[in-house]
């Protein structure tokens, strides 16, 4: 089955992902471009890579980006994946409205729930820093693993897990050893899903962030928001080369562990 | 230690509802607290008067929710609803064969998903002014087309329904891509074979087989354009050229500028309503024929 | 640190909003929308009136060790932050904001730890109103001399008490003077010549703001027939507008897609070190001066050291090194001396013809429903 695509399938695939990477791109050509404002090729340089150096907010907003991505990518995860077994396994009272609920962040204008929370965290006195920006985000990405993971679980089949049961595991073994495994695409997409939300989120961001807590996207908007600023191009090809090659290791290695 | 967690377990076993609301808990208050308690405090500005500086001052009027309902807001709200379901369609268009391919290919499979949303991770913005630089009259595309003789003057891409569309389905394809292929990657090889062998044809294969068992997928993908797309506004600003509103725009419009804040939450909880009534009514036709799907 | 009291919570406290009060409320209206919305009023600022004290908060002897200032983006000098690290010791965190609005919202949920911000002159009225700033210790700051006193003195803070000016502005033509003739007139938007190479700002205030002014009246109107005729003329001239587009016109001014552009004369600037034909023009009708202000947040933690940092921009060199960067204007007479570069303040002349954009009040209402008209025909 592996392979024989019809060719207009592949045709339509390669175009979709040209649309998605042509701007990418333009972005790092430009990254080496002499021109200030990015109008046209005037030559190589390597002067915007140097120049970042000297700019300590946008690696601090870096690290900052880094740091809430990883931390509500996990607790999103988490929490979605148990939201979406609950969901699709339990029969209780309220499911349908439970459900429903899921979609109320998904059709929150940002803007809206970027101020709604502001006021929340004054009410509750909580200071606006790294944990207003972790709460924030976990709250906007929760719903988008749990309706990933939902429609994985959908039809998924319980005959594996029967067995494991029946054979004497416990629930918790038969989750991590059968349930899990058979989960982990969707797991894996919503995770995708969270860390995208989280790392590319500016106007909720903006508005629970603190004093110094600026994040990668609220220090880049500022940037090109007034002006054209090409270092922004070299921080953006330094984010693709890295985080490129840091999913290509894991992949090799995730392979090299399965391979017989 | 173990025996305690399994009595544990097997106690929490002979209560489903209670087991049911252990896995929901933590998910369930996080959005309950910082997401629900958010959106009734909306709602409580929507219907109160506005405050001169921002914000609103104590009392109760629907009057905000009345001056929705004039057809300058609902001529708005109807171009939204309309733009955001050419959005979801495109998106399906071009999404459902990816994730058909990420989900068929063994060796290229992780890198191609990553390939997916690794556009992301660079910022909105800086994303879209690439756009702005392939898309306008002395951009890439223009300046190609111009000097292999293929247009006599520049096409004007910038600045029109075309290019909005193609932004907003650039921002929101990971999200239709990535529910697709998480379902499609659990469909059995046998039954297409099978399908194959008892004579149907490629396209009956991808009709009676494949389809339906992608369709938890591809729902909920759609929702998962469909609803945030209704919101969007910056795709509309930067490469519409803002000559025209979306709702997003109208919104956001009246927590800025307008300093508008009860009309702004009235407008999205007439939105938020909507959606929400859609949502259920769908949950309740797919629930109906239970247990339509084993699970 | 001491962080002014949120809002809602001292609302509660100081018994504008008693908590019996509040549950009376909610039993009365029999439903918790209502009483929620009470407190909701307070948070929102429009309730209680805070005691519009213009007391002056003690000033510490020494500047504490950091300062947290919140600035519009792309709107300091290349290293003004780190020389006043390097020279006073203190320690900067900044960060940026897009437009006022975001600014008040932020400032109003308190508890935000900045200890400066720099509102515009609209904007520095509304904060006072709702209390939202302090006083300047004009005492501690030696370089106030330096400042031009055209900008001292607005009708926003007469007394300079709140405010210390940081950098003004004016909206209007960017023209590409190699391909058109040079307008003189907003009138130029109505010549179907130049369609599809014209851009205006994408902001409300300066749209309407400029066919105001096209018509011989206040940027700050409120009159009905007025505004009529403004939305007339903005349709007329969107007809034949390229797009709305605010700073990012730059790059295609420079590109040569966009031939004339409605934008502010820093901006302008900044373009024509990349293309020099390109001229900026103050319509003869007239148009919008802006003036942006250094204020301290209420209950600020760390007021010496933000009136350190008010000090050393004041001074000739840095506030150069400001506007030569950011290629608006400056203030500061002393730098305007010194670098004879810098964007020279508006003549006389000019002046009779600039307006300051003042709060619309009530009426901003009315100006969005205008403003959404235009968007939508």
């Amino acid at each position: 089955m592996t392979g024989r695509q019809p060719r207009w399938l592949g045709a339509i695939v390669a175009l979709v992902y040209l649309f998605l990477h042509l701007p990418l791109l333009v972005l790092v050509v430009f990254s080496f471009n002499a021109s200030r404002f990015s109008v046209e090729w005037t030559g190589f340089t390597l002067e915007w890579y140097r120049q970042l150096l000297e700019r300590p907010d946008i690696l601090a907003g870096l690290r900052v980006s880094l740091v809430v991505g990883v931390i509500s990518t996990a607790v999103a995860t988490a929490l979605g994946t148990l939201l979406a077994l609950a969901l699709a396994r339990g029969r209780f009272r309220g499911r349908g409205a439970l459900e429903s609920l899921l979609y109320v962040p998904l059709v929150t204008p940002e803007i809206v729930a970027g101020i709604s929370l502001l006021v929340l965290f004054a009410g509750l006195k909580i200071a606006l820093g790294l944990t207003t920006i972790v709460i924030a985000h976990v709250a906007f990405s929760v719903s988008f693993v749990t309706v990933v993971v939902l429609a994985r679980l959908a039809g998924m089949d319980r005959s594996q897990e029967e067995a494991a049961l029946v054979l004497g595991a416990d629930e918790w073994t038969t989750f991590f050893r059968v349930t899990l495994p058979q989960l982990l695409p969707g797991v894996v997409s919503g995770a995708l899903l969270a860390f995208t939300l989280s790392f590319d989120d500016y106007v909720i961001t903006s508005f629970v962030a603190g004093s110094g807590t600026s994040t990668l996207p609220v220090v880049v908007y500022g940037m090109v928001r007034r002006n054209i600023d090409p270092t922004i191009n070299a921080i953006s090809t330094l984010v693709l080369v890295f985080t490129t090659l840091l999913i290509w290791l894991a992949d090799r290695a995730g392979r090299e562990r399965f391979a017989r | 230690m173990t025996d305690r967690r399994r009595r544990f377990l097997a106690w929490l076993g002979r209560r489903p509802v209670l087991q049911a609301w252990t896995l929901i808990a933590p998910a369930g208050l996080w959005l309950l607290l910082f997401f629900l308690v958010p959106i009734l405090l909306m709602i409580g500005y929507s219907v109160m008067p506005r405050g001169t500086y921002g914000g609103v001052e104590s009392g109760f009027t629907l009057e905000h929710y009345a001056r929705f309902f004039d057809p300058l807001y609902l001529a708005i709200l109807g171009r939204t609803v309309v733009v955001a379901l050419v959005c979801t369609a495109l998106c399906l268009l071009l999404g459902y064969p990816v994730a058909w391919v990420i989900a068929r290919s063994r060796r290229w499979r992780n890198l191609l998903m990553f390939l997916v949303v690794l556009p992301f991770w660079t910022s909105f913005l800086v994303r879209t002014f690439a756009m702005i630089f392939l898309l306008r009259d002395t951009g890439l595309i223009n300046t190609m087309l111009l000097s292999l003789g293929l247009v006599e003057a520049p096409l004007t891409l910038l600045y029109t329904p075309f290019a909005v569309l193609a932004g907003m389905v650039y921002s929101f394809l990971p999200f239709m891509v990535l529910p697709i292929y998480a379902t499609l990657e659990k469909l059995d090889p046998a039954l297409l074979e099978a399908a194959s062998v008892l004579g149907a044809r490629p396209a009956a294969r991808f009709r009676r087989v494949v389809l339906p068992l992608s369709m938890p997928g591809v729902v909920a993908g759609c929702l998962l354009v469909f609803i945030p797309a209704l919101g969007s506004f910056l795709p509309s600003d930067l490469l519409g050229g803002a000559k025209q509103m979306l709702i997003g725009n109208l919104i956001q419009n009246q927590f800025a500028a307008a300093r508008h804040w009860p009309f702004g939450s009235a407008a999205s909880t007439v939105v938020m309503a909507g959606v929400l009534v859609g949502v259920l009514l769908y949950l309740r036709t797919r629930d109906r024929p239970a247990p339509a799907m084993p699970g | 640190m001491t962080r002014p009291d949120p809002p809602l919570l001292e609302a509660l406290r100081s018994g504008a909003l008693s908590r019996r009060d509040f549950v009376r409320r909610a039993l009365a209206a029999g439903a918790g929308l209502p009483a929620i919305g009470s407190v909701l009023a307070a948070c929102g600022g429009g309730g209680p009136e805070r005691p519009a004290d213009g007391a002056m908060p003690p000033m510490p002897a020494a500047p504490e060790g950091e300062v947290a200032i919140y600035n519009w983006s792309d709107y300091i000098g290349e290293t003004t932050i780190a020389d006043f690290e390097r020279e006073t010791g203190i320690r900067v965190s900044y960060d940026t904001y897009e437009s006022n609005e975001d600014l008040i919202a932020k400032l109003q949920a308190g508890a935000t730890g900045y200890d400066l911000v720099m509102p515009s002159n609209y904007a520095v009225r509304v904060m006072r109103e709702i209390g939202l700033i302090e006083p300047i210790d004009r005492t501690v700051l030696s370089n106030w001399g330096n400042l031009d006193p055209a900008f001292l003195a607005q009708s926003f803070d007469p007394e300079n008490a709140w405010t210390v000016p940081w950098q003004w502005g004016t909206a209007g033509l960017a023209v590409r003077t190699d391909r058109m003739p040079v307008p003189d007139s907003w009138a130029v938007f109505h010549d179907d010549a130049w369609r599809g190479k014209m851009t205006q700002l994408d902001d409300m205030r300066d749209v309407i703001g400029c066919w105001l002014k096209y018509r011989g009246r206040s940027l700050n109107s409120v009159d009905p027939a007025e505004l009529a005729g403004a939305k007339a003329d903005a349709l007329r001239a969107k007809a034949n507008l390229k797009s709305y587009l605010s700073a990012p016109v730059k790059a295609q001014l420079i590109a040569g897609d966009v031939w004339l552009a409605h934008l502010w004369n820093g901006d302008t600037a900044q373009a024509k070190t990349a293309e020099p034909a390109l001229e900026f023009v103050l319509p003869k009708e007239g148009s919008m001066i802006y003036l942006d202000s250094m204020v301290i947040p209420r209950g600020a933690g760390r007021r010496r050291a933000a009136h350190e940092f008010i000090n050393f921009v004041l001074r000739a060199d840095v506030a150069a090194g400001i506007s030569r960067k950011s290629g608006y204007g400056s203030p500061n007479a002393a730098a305007l001396a010194a670098d004879p570069s810098l964007l020279r303040p508006p003549s006389a002349a000019e002046m009779q013809r600039l307006e300051y954009q003042e709060d619309l009040g009530a009426a901003t209402g009315e100006w969005d429903r205008i403003w959404t008209e235009i968007k939508a025909g």
